[in-house]
């Protein structure tokens, strides 16, 4: 028996479904629309959304700025680093949390688990101690090394992910005799392909965005990446050049929509998983 | 295979994380609590100072208890915005109207954009005069509509509704979304077939279906409302006016490198650690008791 919602009540859901797109799309529409803008438009009144005429000079001038070809190399750089450390460390380091029965499974885990919510300001004074002991301020190093050490977060979904392969395939390797690392790279990781995307997905999107880390470690402009190369930029100005600023914010949106629109499943299902069991 | 062969391998596959959490985690951890009893400015060694960091934040000299304060405001407001808002949309996805995948992808899409370059793009929205936010306020009749950055009993509110565009309220949708789904259909049709109303269906079967992982979000939101907090409140208001949007984040930032008194940005930073700590016990006992993590 199915029920046939009401024409009204049909009526009322699209009209909640625009208004709450529109409000979630309402600063992203800003930005781009802002990049077509002159910049006298941003202190006109009464205010527009929309320019008063369309113009290209902003992305025409975006050749100018000093450092944006180094911002957009160094979050790439940033972003691969950080995303190949982790898919190779977290699938790694779920593996015996999943499949290997071992003493201390449970506080291992539990680490994982309980250092999941430990907010970076709380280990970020150390960290810079010592990161700068090792000399490695203004590198990527204090960035990109820690992902090679797994992530919490990755961890748990890669576990998650191997928690639904079936138990009887590692165990009928292991009674043939394969050794665990065998298991894990020729049984376990090839048929895990969908959890690397959607880590491997997630993790680009959050190094694209990222922006506390990065600025506690990359003082100089040159090896800054966009989120904080943006922020400095913005700065420079002794009157805002919106009309610039809304030029590369709108760089910035493109590609973690474009990643989205390709891997749509792999993110909504992976982050889904995080919730349920 | 000998358990303890089974043993030793599974710590090789472990030894990542077991060096990243003494390094990167753990041991930082540890660190803060024996550097708030310093002081130090990064140069030269650290001055053992006793409990002086504390005393100094406990007594009400300084600005800690406005700034804690203004964090718990700030995280209790962020989170109630973030479940609520998240809960009300998932609820709208899972009207059985066609569309609704589409619907899906394009709330969430946000999510995933920047937000230090959506929080220019909130500068501009927010202005008091130039803003299009108050220009429509005035519009539909509000003639004083709010400054919504620059008032200091306004601001940590304005801050605690842009939480909606975080990565972390998309995900906390997408979980609604999927718990929404496993609430049993046939109880639905039921309830309508004997005439309930929407909002006696939502407090009678929706709200007891999904009330673990309602309640499990609120603490996880609470927990990701902290962490991000630097990152939402810096870009737009740097903590200010004033001191009206410090958290406890932006202050340890601010007084770690900024003023380099990294003696109390430590004890800070210990408060907020214990702040964490207690609400993930928290979650523990949650989870221990509605068994979350068995697959």
């Amino acid at each position: 028996m199915k029920l046939k919602p009401s024409w009204s009540k049909v009526l009322l859901t699209y009209l909640a479904w625009a208004i709450v797109i529109f409000i979630l799309w309402l600063p992203i529409a800003v930005i781009i629309a802002g990049s077509f803008k002159q910049l006298v438009d941003f202190s006109s009144y009464p205010p527009s959304l929309f320019p008063s005429k369309i113009t290209f000079d902003n992305y025409k001038s975006l050749g100018s700025v000093t450092y944006l070809k180094n911002y957009i190399i160094n979050t790439l750089i940033l972003m691969a680093g950080t995303t190949i450390g982790t898919l190779i460390s977290s699938s790694m380091v779920a593996y015996p949390l999943a499949k290997i029965n071992f003493r201390g499974r449970g506080f291992w885990f539990g680490s994982i688990l309980a250092t999941m919510f430990v907010p970076s300001s709380v280990t970020i004074i150390p960290q810079f101690i010592l990161f700068s002991k090792l000399g490695w301020l203004n590198t990527y190093w204090p960035i990109i090394v820690p992902a090679w050490f797994a992530y919490p977060y990755n961890v748990f979904l890669f576990r998650q992910f191997y928690r639904t392969l079936p138990a009887a395939l590692d165990e009928a390797a292991r009674i043939d005799g394969a050794s665990e690392w065998q298991i894990f790279t020729k049984i376990i990781v090839p048929l895990s392909r969908p959890v690397f995307i959607t880590i491997g997905l997630l993790s680009s999107i959050f190094w694209w965005n990222e922006f506390f880390i990065p600025l506690i470690y990359l003082q100089t402009e040159r090896l800054k990446p966009l989120s904080v190369g943006i922020f400095s930029f913005a700065r420079t100005w002794f009157r805002m050049r919106w009309d610039l600023v809304m030029a590369i914010a709108t760089l910035m949106v493109i590609p973690p929509l474009l990643l989205f629109a390709v891997g749509r499943r792999y993110i909504t299902e992976g982050i889904k998983t995080t919730g349920l069991k | 295979m000998p358990r303890r062969r089974a043993n030793l391998i599974a710590y090789l596959f472990l030894l990542p994380w077991i060096i990243g959490l003494v390094a990167f985690v753990g041991g930082p951890i540890i660190a803060i609590l024996p550097l708030s009893f310093t002081s130090w400015n990064l140069l030269g060694s650290p001055r053992w100072i006793g409990l002086r960091n504390y005393v100094e934040m406990f007594s009400g000299r300084g600005d800690f208890w406005p700034i804690v304060f203004n964090t718990l405001k700030y995280a209790i407001a962020g989170v109630f915005v973030s479940v609520t808002w998240s809960l009300f949309i998932a609820l709208l996805l899972n009207r059985r109207v066609p569309g609704a995948g589409l619907a899906a992808s394009l709330c969430f899409a946000p999510a995933v954009v920047p937000y230090i370059a959506m929080a220019f793009a909130l500068q501009l929205l927010l202005r008091a005069d130039l803003g299009v936010i108050n220009y429509w306020l005035k519009c539909v009749g509000i003639q004083h509509p709010p400054d919504w950055l620059m008032d200091p009993d306004v601001v940590l509110w304005t801050l605690a509704a842009v939480t909606i565009y975080t990565y972390y309220t998309g995900q906390m949708m997408l979980i609604f979304d999927a718990a929404l789904k496993q609430v049993p259909k046939e109880l639905y049709e039921v309830a309508s077939l004997d005439g309930a109303s929407s909002l006696t269906i939502f407090r009678h079967i929706t709200l007891p279906m999904i009330s673990p992982i309602l309640l499990f979000n609120v603490v996880i939101g609470f927990l990701n409302t902290l962490n991000m907090s630097f990152t939402i409140i810096y870009p737009l208001t740097a903590g200010g006016p004033g001191k009206a949007s410090t958290v406890l984040s932006v202050d340890i930032y601010n007084n770690a490198f900024k003023g380099f008194r990294i003696g109390y940005a430590c004890a800070e930073a210990v408060i907020l650690f214990v702040l964490c700590a207690l609400s993930t016990l928290f979650i523990f006992w949650l989870s221990k008791r509605r068994v979350y993590y068995e697959a």
